[in-house]
C-alpha cells in the first residue's frame, strides 16, 4: 500500500494556519489564507490541533510554574552550583522573581569579581536592553540597575553607592543568592562607586563610606560608574 | 530611598509605562503568543510531557538570550519552532536505537489493524533514520507544511539542498520501512516534485 507522508498541499500549509492565527500575515496575503482555512477540511484540523495545543500549554505549563522554570535556569550558571540555593527561591517567589532574573539574566563576563566563590554582577536595563554593565560603559540618564550577588557561603552582604559627599546604603541583610529585591537610578553625575560587601555577620551598612570600612575578612567588590 | 544622586525602584520595575517592556511583560507576552506552539513541538517530538516541559522551558531560556533574532525573524512563529525542532531532534539523537524499536512495535500492531499508521507519528520514528541535515528539513516539510522554497528560505539553503535534503529522508525513510512494514510504499510527495 501506497502512504502519503504529508508535506504542504495546494493552498494548504500548517505554518501558513499558525502564522494566521498569531497575526503574522497581513493584507491580502491574510485575507487569502482566512478564506481558504474557512472552506478547507484539511487546514481546519490544523485549526483544530492548534486550539488543543493551547489547551495543553494552560493544563501541563500554567504561565506562573512556565516562568518560575525559566527563571530558575536562567539563574543557574555552568561555572557555579547555584541551583541548590536558586531553585527554591525562585519556586516560592513566582511570577515576580521571574521577572527580575530575567532583567538581570547573568552573563558570562562579571562586572566585578571575586578573589573567592563569591562574586556580584550589576546589570543595567536601558532602551538598548538589559545586559550586565560593561568595564568602563557609561551609565545613560535613567537607566535601571540592579546588582545580584553570588555570595558562597558568606551569610551576610551590604551594598552601598558612594559619591563625592554622600554615601547611600542600597542593601543590607542576608546575603542572597541572586538578584537584590531593589533595582535603582543612578542620578547623579560625573563618577561614582559601587561597593558590595559579603562577610559572615552582620554589616553595618551605614559605617561603609569606602573599602577600607568593610568588616575585617569581608569579601569586597567595587565598580565604578560615570556618565 | 530619596537620597541625593539616588532613587531606588520599588521592586525594581518602576518606570514600566515607559521606555522597554518590562521583563515580566516581555515573557507573558511570549508566552501568549509562542509557547503553545513550542510546547506542541516538544510533546510531538519527545513524547514525553515531563521532558517536553523542561524542553519547552529551556527554548525560551535561549530565545531570551537571542532576542534581536526572533524581532529579526520574518516570522516569529517560523523562527521559534525551528528553535524547538532544534533542540528537541539534539535531545532525541542521544536515544538514537529507539526508533527502530517505536518502528517495529507499529509495525507489528498495524498487522493487526486495517488503519494505516498516523503519517505524522511515522514521520516522527522515522527521522532518527534520516541523515542529521535531513531531518529538521523533513520536520518543515512534512509537520510544518512549509513548501521547499519557503525551507530554503528559511534555512538560508538553495532549493537543490533543499530537495537532497528531503530525498535523502525519504530513501533513508524507505529502507527503514522495508524492515518494518515491507508491504508500505512511500510515494514521491504529490505537491511537489523532489
Amino acid at each position: 500500500m501506497n502512504l502519503e507522508l504529508g508535506g504542504p498541499g495546494p493552498g494548504c500549509s500548517a505554518m501558513r494556519v499558525r502564522r494566521l492565527l498569531a497575526g503574522e500575515l497581513a493584507g491580502a496575503e491574510a485575507e487569502r489564507t482566512l478564506l481558504h482555512v474557512q472552506g478547507c477540511a484539511r487546514c481546519g484540523q490544523v485549526q483544530r490541533e492548534l486550539l488543543l495545543e493551547q489547551e495543553a500549554l494552560r493544563r501541563d505549563v500554567p504561565f506562573p510554574a512556565f516562568a518560575a522554570g525559566v527563571a530558575e535556569k536562567l539563574a543557574v550558571r555552568p561555572r557555579r552550583s547555584l541551583l541548590s540555593r536558586w531553585a527554591p527561591m525562585a519556586a516560592a517567589a513566582g511570577v515576580v522573581l521571574a521577572a527580575s532574573v530575567l532583567a538581570l539574566r547573568p552573563s558570562d563576563t562579571e562586572t566585578v569579581r571575586s578573589k573567592g566563590a563569591a562574586t556580584a554582577q550589576l546589570f543595567v536595563q536601558d532602551r538598548a536592553g538589559t545586559r550586565e554593565l560593561s568595564a568602563g560603559e557609561p551609565v545613560v540618564a535613567g537607566a535601571r540597575l540592579r546588582i545580584a550577588l553570588h555570595p558562597g557561603r558568606r551569610t551576610q552582604a551590604a551594598a552601598v553607592l558612594i559619591e563625592p559627599g554622600e554615601t547611600s546604603v542600597l542593601y543590607s541583610g542576608a546575603a542572597l543568592n541572586g538578584p537584590l529585591p531593589q533595582a535603582f537610578e543612578w542620578t547623579g553625575q560625573g563618577a561614582a562607586s559601587l561597593l558590595v560587601v559579603l562577610a559572615d555577620e552582620p554589616i553595618d551598612a551605614a559605617r561603609i563610606h569606602g573599602v577600607k570600612d568593610a568588616p575585617r575578612g569581608a569579601d569586597v567588590w567595587q565598580v565604578q560608574l560615570h556618565r | 530611598m530619596n537620597v541625593k544622586g539616588l532613587r531606588v525602584l520599588e521592586g525594581g520595575r518602576a518606570g514600566e509605562s515607559s521606555g522597554p517592556p518590562s521583563p515580566a511583560g516581555l515573557l507573558a507576552e511570549l508566552y501568549e503568543k509562542h509557547a503553545a506552539a513550542v510546547y506542541g513541538r516538544c510533546r510531538y517530538l519527545l513524547k514525553d510531557d515531563a521532558e517536553a516541559r523542561d524542553a519547552l522551558q529551556d527554548v525560551f531560556v535561549k530565545l531570551l538570550q537571542a532576542l534581536p533574532e526572533l524581532r529579526q525573524a520574518s516570522s516569529p512563529t517560523a523562527y521559534l519552532l525551528r528553535a524547538a525542532t532544534h533542540h528537541c531532534l539534539n535531545l532525541i539523537r542521544a536515544r538514537q536505537g529507539q526508533w527502530r524499536e517505536q518502528l517495529r512495535i507499529l509495525g507489528a500492531a498495524r498487522r493487526q489493524e486495517t488503519e494505516p499508521p498516523e503519517r505524522r507519528e511515522l514521520v516522527r520514528m522515522l527521522l532518527l533514520a534520516a541523515p542529521e541535515e535531513a531531518q529538521e528539513v523533513a520536520v518543515m516539510y512534512f509537520v510544518d507544511e512549509l513548501t521547499q522554497a519557503e525551507i530554503a528560505q528559511e534555512l538560508s539553503r538553495s532549493l537543490p539542498t533543499v530537495r537532497k535534503r528531503l530525498k535523502e529522508f525519504l530513501a533513508a525513510a524507505r529502507a527503514a520501512l522495508r524492515e518494518a512494514m515491507p508491504d508500505v510504499l512511500l510515494p514521491e510527495p504529490e505537491g511537489e516534485a523532489l
